[in-house]
C-alpha cells in the first residue's frame, strides 16, 4: 500500500511529530543504551561471565528478586484490598484515602528512605516494637521489603481499580439470583475479572522494586552478600572505576527487565484484544 | 445515569445485609491501617523529625548557602526538563494516537524503556557516555566540555527518568478523543496549528497538566539517576535530594528531614494538584 | 457546484472499498448514496470530501481536477456521524469556527461573524441555544448545529454522513423535512450517506444504490424502486419475495422477486393463481401483511395489502386456503438481466421459471 503513493493523511503533522519522537527517543533512550551493551562488550565473554557471576553480584541478584517479589506480593494482596474498598464503599475521608495512595510515586525515593530507616530503626516509632521482640527491620533484608512495599504500593491500586469500577454489577446481580453467596460471587465472579489487573500490577511493582535505589539504600544497611541490592553493586563498580564490569551488571538487569516490560505489555494487549472479542 | 442507579440498588442491597456491613467495616480497617503504617507514619516523621529541634534550627536548615544552591539547581532541572519532556510528549502522543502506522506498539514499548530501567543504569548509561573514561569523554575533554560531575549530565539523567511521564499521560486520552473533531476543523478551514490550538489543546489540556505535575514531581525528586552522574559537589551539583543524603549521612538528622520536608511538601501539593485535575476531567 | 467522479478506487490494505466508480452530480443536486454497512457509500463521501486520499482515478468540482487537492481548497462542507461538535465550546463558538479561523485578510469582523452565526442559528431554528455547550443538547439539536457550523463556511458542496443514524424515529422524521427545506432554500449541491432506503427514496432527488464499493444503479427514488437494474437494488429496495430455482447441471441458478403487494388473495380460484395457506396475519397500523405457505413447492411469502382491502376480504385466519395471483415476477439472469412477466400467460412461466 505505502509504495503505492505518498500516503494520504487528512491531519496535518505525522512527520513533523514522528520525526521529532524518533529523534529524540534515539539521542535520549536508544544510544545511551545501546552505549552501555557496546560497553559491556569491551570486555572479554569469560570476563563478563565472571563479572556477572561473582558470589557477591550473585547475592545481590536474588536478595534483590526475593525482597522484589515479596514486596510486590504484599501489595498485590493489599492494593486489591485497597482497590476494592475505594471502589465499593463509600466512607468519610475516602477521598483523602484514595489521594494518599499515590504518595509513593510523588514523594521522592530519597525522602521515603530516611524515613523509613528512621521508623525502623531499633529504637525509631515502630523499629522498638519488632526490638523488643527480637526483630530486626532496618539494616536487614525484612527493611528493604517495607522500602520495596512502600514504593510498590500505587501500582496494584491504580491497575484494580478502574476495572474494579467498569465491572457491571449485573454479573454478581445474575450470580446473586442463581444463588451464589458473596464469598463464591467474589471467587467465580469478581476475583477471575480483576486478576489480570492483579497480575499487571503485580508486574508493575516488581518491576519497579528490582531497580530501586533510593528508598533501600538508607535502609537495607548495604553489607555486602546480606544487605546489598543490585543498583548499589552497579554504583559500587563505578565507584571503583570499573566501568565495563558497572555496565555488565547493568546490562543483564536490563535485560532482565526488558523481559518483564515485554511481557507486561504483551499481557496487556492480549487481554485488552480477549476482552474487545466479548 | 444508568452507572449511578446500578451502584445507588447495589448498595442498597448491601446495607440491608448484616454480615456484609461487618465485612466492610473490617475491610476498611485493613486498607485504612496498611495506609496508614506506609504512607501516613513516614510522612509525619519527616515533618516530625525535622521540626523537632525547634522552628529557629529548621529554618536555618532550609537557608544555608549549600541548602539554596541545592534548591535552585533543582529548580533550574525542573525548569529545563518539563519544557523539553512536554514538547516530546505532546508530539508523540499525537503522532500515536491520531494516525496509523506500522511498528506502534514497539514505539510505545521503547518509550516506556525509562519505566524499566533502574534510575541508577539511566545515570550509569551517560557516565558511559560522557563520561572521563566514556566514549564520548577524549573529545568532551579536549573541548572542555563537562557533562558528567555537571550540571548538563544531572539534567540528561533527569530528562531520562522523567521521558515517558507526559506521552502516558496523554496517549489514551487522546485515542479515546479519535480524530473526528480534527477533521471538522480542517473541513471548517482551519490549518494545522489552530486546529491543535483551538481543538485539539482545549480537549487534552488537564491531561496534559496532570502529566507534567507528574513529571515535575519526579524531576524535582530523583535521586539514584542524579546521585551517578553528579559527582556531589557541595553548593555546586547537589540538588535537594543529594543533599538531604550528605545531611542524612553526616547524622545532621534535624537538617536532612528539614530540607526533605521541603520535598514532603512538593509531594502533597502535587497529590492536591492531581486531586483538581482528576475533579476537573471527572465533571467534564 | 457539479461533481463529476471518475473511475475512482480506495482500498484499505486488503480490502477494496470503491472500486471504479462513476458519477455524474450536476449543481445542485440532492443526491442519497444508499447502501448497506460495508457497500463503500461512506468512504466514497470521504474520498469527495478529501478525508481519504484515492488510489486511482479523478475527482473533478465543475470539470476542474480537484483530485489533489486539499481539503480546505475544496470548500466541502462536512457533517460528521457523530456530529464531531467542539465540546469545550459554546454553540455559538462551534459556528463561528469557520470563520473565526480565517487568514486575517478574507475573515470577517467580529460583528459580521456575530451576525452570520446568529442568521444561522435562526435558519435551523436554534438561536436560544447560542451559549450553551454541546453536551447540553438533543442529539436532533446537535444535528441542526452540526449542520449550521458546516454552512457556516458557505460551502459549495454539502457532505453528511449518516446524517440521522443516531436519532429517533420521530426526530428523524422531522428532520428530513427540515433538511429537504434548507436544500430547496439554499440550492447547493448535497449529498448524504444513508443505509435507510426509506430516507433515501423519501429525500433525494437521485438516489446512487451501492454494493461491494461499486454503484449498483443511479436514478430518481420512482426509478430504482420501479425500475431496479439488478437483483441487489430490488431486494435492498422495498421488502420482497425471493423463489429460487433449483441449480439445474450447467445452469447458474435463477432468483425471481416479487414485491409484497404486487400479489393479490382471493378466496376463488380466478386466472393463473397459486394456491396457498396462510399462517400469520400481521395488522401493522394502515396495511396488512399476510404470510402464506405455497402449497405446490412449501415456499414461504408474504402478501400485502391495505386494511380496507383485507377488511373486504375477511373474515380471513391463520389456516385457511387463499388464491395468490403474482401480477408482476422479476427474474434476473446470470448477466443480471431482467424479464418482467405479467400475469397473462403466466402459467408456463412460473411453472418453468418458480416451480
Amino acid at each position: 500500500m505505502s509504495n503505492k503513493r505518498k500516503q494520504h493523511r487528512v491531519l496535518p503533522g505525522f512527520g513533523l511529530s514522528m520525526g521529532y519522537t524518533l529523534i529524540y527517543l534515539s539521542l535520549i533512550i536508544l544510544i545511551p543504551i545501546a552505549v552501555l551493551f557496546l560497553k559491556a562488550t569491551t570486555i572479554s565473554l569469560a570476563e563478563f561471565w565472571e563479572t556477572v557471576t561473582e558470589t557477591r553480584v550473585v547475592a545481590s541478584y536474588k536478595l534483590t528478586i526475593y525482597t522484589s517479589f515479596i514486596a510486590a506480593f504484599v501489595n498485590a494482596i493489599f492494593g486489591t484490598l485497597i482497590a476494592w474498598v475505594l471502589v465499593r464503599y463509600e466512607f468519610y475521608g475516602k477521598r483523602i484515602i484514595d489521594a494518599l495512595v499515590d504518595l509513593p510515586f510523588a514523594l521522592p525515593t530519597a525522602v521515603a528512605g530516611i524515613a523509613l530507616t528512621t521508623i525502623y530503626a531499633p529504637n525509631g516509632w515502630i523499629g522498638q516494637y519488632f526490638e523488643s521482640i527480637g526483630i530486626k527491620v532496618a539494616y536487614t533484608p525484612l527493611g528493604i521489603m517495607i522500602a520495596l512495599t512502600f514504593i510498590g504500593l500505587p501500582f496494584v491500586v491504580r491497575s484494580v481499580q478502574p476495572v474494579l469500577q467498569d465491572l457491571d454489577q449485573q454479573y454478581e446481580e445474575a450470580a446473586a439470583t442463581l444463588g451464589a453467596n458473596s464469598l463464591q460471587i467474589f471467587v467465580k465472579i469478581i476475583f477471575p475479572a480483576i486478576f489480570p489487573a492483579i497480575l499487571t500490577g503485580f508486574a508493575l511493582a516488581f518491576a519497579r522494586a528490582l531497580g530501586e535505589y533510593g528508598s533501600v539504600v538508607f535502609i537495607s544497611g548495604n553489607m555486602p552478600m546480606k544487605t546489598e541490592i543490585v543498583p548499589l553493586l552497579i554504583i559500587t563498580k563505578l565507584e571503583q572505576f570499573n566501568y565495563a564490569g558497572a555496565a555488565a551488571i547493568a546490562v543483564v538487569m536490563l535485560v532482565f527487565s526488558f523481559v518483564l516490560l515485554f511481557l507486561i505489555n504483551f499481557w496487556q494487549w492480549k487481554t485488552t484484544k480477549k476482552y474487545q472479542v466479548c | 445515569m444508568m452507572v449511578r442507579e446500578t451502584t445507588l440498588h447495589a448498595k442498597d442491597v448491601k446495607t440491608t445485609f448484616q454480615p456484609v456491613l461487618v465485612t466492610k467495616w473490617l475491610l476498611i480497617t485493613i486498607a485504612i491501617g496498611f495506609l496508614g503504617i506506609f504512607i501516613v507514619v513516614p510522612l509525619i516523621a519527616v515533618f516530625s523529625e525535622a521540626l523537632n529541634k525547634g522552628i529557629q534550627l529548621y529554618f536555618a536548615a532550609l537557608t544555608e548557602p549549600d541548602a539554596l544552591s541545592a534548591i535552585n539547581l533543582t529548580l533550574l532541572t525542573a525548569a529545563i526538563t518539563i519544557p523539553v519532556n512536554t514538547l516530546f510528549g505532546v508530539l508523540a502522543a499525537w503522532a500515536i494516537a491520531k494516525f496509523e502506522f506500522r511498528g506502534k506498539n514497539i514505539l510505545i514499548t521503547l518509550i516506556d524503556i525509562p519505566f524499566a530501567v533502574s534510575p541508577v543504569i539511566a545515570g550509569l548509561v551517560f557516565v558511559l557516555l560522557f563520561g572521563s573514561q566514556g566514549l564520548l569523554g577524549p573529545f568532551l575533554e579536549a573541548n572542555n566540555i563537562k557533562i558528567i560531575f555537571g550540571v548538563p549530565g544531572i539534567i540528561l539523567a533527569t530528562i531520562f527518568v522523567t521521558f515517558p511521564f507526559v506521552v502516558r499521560e496523554l496517549l489514551p486520552i487522546m485515542q479515546e478523543q479519535g480524530t473526528e473533531e480534527e477533521q471538522a476543523a480542517i473541513t471548517l478551514g482551519a490549518n494545522g496549528w489552530q486546529m491543535f490550538f483551538r481543538v485539539t489543546l482545549p480537549n487534552i489540556k488537564w491531561g496534559l497538566l496532570y502529566g507534567v505535575i507528574l513529571c515535575n514531581a519526579r524531576a524535582m525528586g530523583e535521586f539514584g539517576a542524579v546521585s551517578v552522574v553528579s559527582g556531589h559537589i557541595r553548593g555546586l551539583t547537589n540538588t535537594i535530594p543529594l543533599h538531604v543524603e550528605i545531611l542524612y549521612n553526616e547524622y545532621n538528622f534535624t537538617a536532612a528531614f528539614a530540607v526533605a520536608s521541603l520535598l514532603a511538601l512538593l509531594a502533597l501539593l502535587t497529590l492536591i494538584l492531581k486531586s483538581f485535575v482528576e475533579w476537573k476531567t471527572n465533571k467534564h | 457546484m457539479g461533481i463529476t467522479i471518475k473511475d475512482v478506487s480506495k482500498a484499505f490494505g486488503t480490502f477494496q472499498a470503491v472500486k471504479n466508480v462513476n458519477l455524474d452530480i450536476p449543481t445542485g443536486d440532492f443526491v442519497a448514496l444508499l447502501g448497506p454497512s460495508g457497500s463503500g457509500k461512506t468512504t466514497l463521501l470521504r474520498l469527495i470530501a478529501g478525508l481519504e486520499g484515492l488510489d486511482s482515478g479523478g475527482i473533478y468540482f465543475d470539470d476542474v481536477d480537484y483530485t489533489y487537492k486539499t481539503i480546505k481548497e475544496r470548500n466541502v462542507g462536512f457533517v460528521f456521524q457523530n456530529y464531531a461538535l467542539f465540546k469545550h465550546m459554546t454553540i455559538f463558538d462551534n459556528i463561528a469556527f469557520g470563520l473565526k479561523v480565517r487568514p486575517r485578510k478574507t475573515r470577517p469582523s467580529k460583528n459580521e461573524i456575530a451576525e452570520k452565526v446568529n442568521e444561522l442559528l435562526k435558519l435551523v431554528q436554534l438561536d436560544h441555544l447560542a451559549n450553551r455547550y454541546p453536551s447540553q443538547l438533543s442529539g436532533g439539536q446537535r444535528q441542526r448545529i452540526a449542520l449550521a457550523r458546516a454552512l457556516a463556511v458557505e460551502p459549495e458542496v454539502l457532505l453528511l454522513d449518516e446524517p440521522f443514524g443516531a436519532l429517533d424515529a420521530k426526530v428523524r422524521q422531522e428532520l428530513r423535512h427540515w433538511l429537504r427545506e434548507i436544500h430547496q432554500k439554499l440550492n447547493i449541491t448535497t449529498i448524504f450517506v444513508t443505509h435507510d432506503q426509506e430516507e433515501a427514496l423519501e429525500m433525494a432527488d437521485t438516489v446512487v444504490v451501492m454494493n461491494n464499493g461499486e454503484i449498483e444503479q443511479i436514478g430518481s427514488p420512482e426509478e430504482v424502486y420501479q425500475k431496479p437494474e439488478s437483483a441487489f437494488v430490488y431486494s435492498f429496495l422495498g421488502r420482497v419475495n425471493e423463489f429460487r430455482e433449483p441449480e439445474r447441471v450447467g445452469e447458474s441458478e435463477i432468483i425471481s422477486y416479487i414485491r409484497p403487494h404486487e400479489i393479490v388473495l382471493r378466496k376463488i380460484s380466478q386466472g393463473n393463481s397459486i394456491i396457498s395457506e396462510v399462517s400469520h396475519i400481521h395488522v401493522i397500523g394502515s396495511t396488512v401483511r399476510i404470510e402464506l405457505r405455497r402449497h405446490d413447492t412449501g415456499d414461504l411469502f408474504e402478501a400485502e395489502m391495505s386494511i380496507e382491502q383485507y377488511q373486504n376480504m375477511s373474515p380471513v385466519k391463520k389456516g385457511d386456503i387463499l388464491h395468490a395471483e403474482f401480477k408482476n415476477i422479476v427474474v434476473f439472469n446470470s448477466e443480471n438481466k431482467i424479464t418482467h412477466l405479467a400475469n397473462s400467460g403466466i402459467r408456463n412461466s412460473l411453472k418453468s421459471k418458480l416451480i
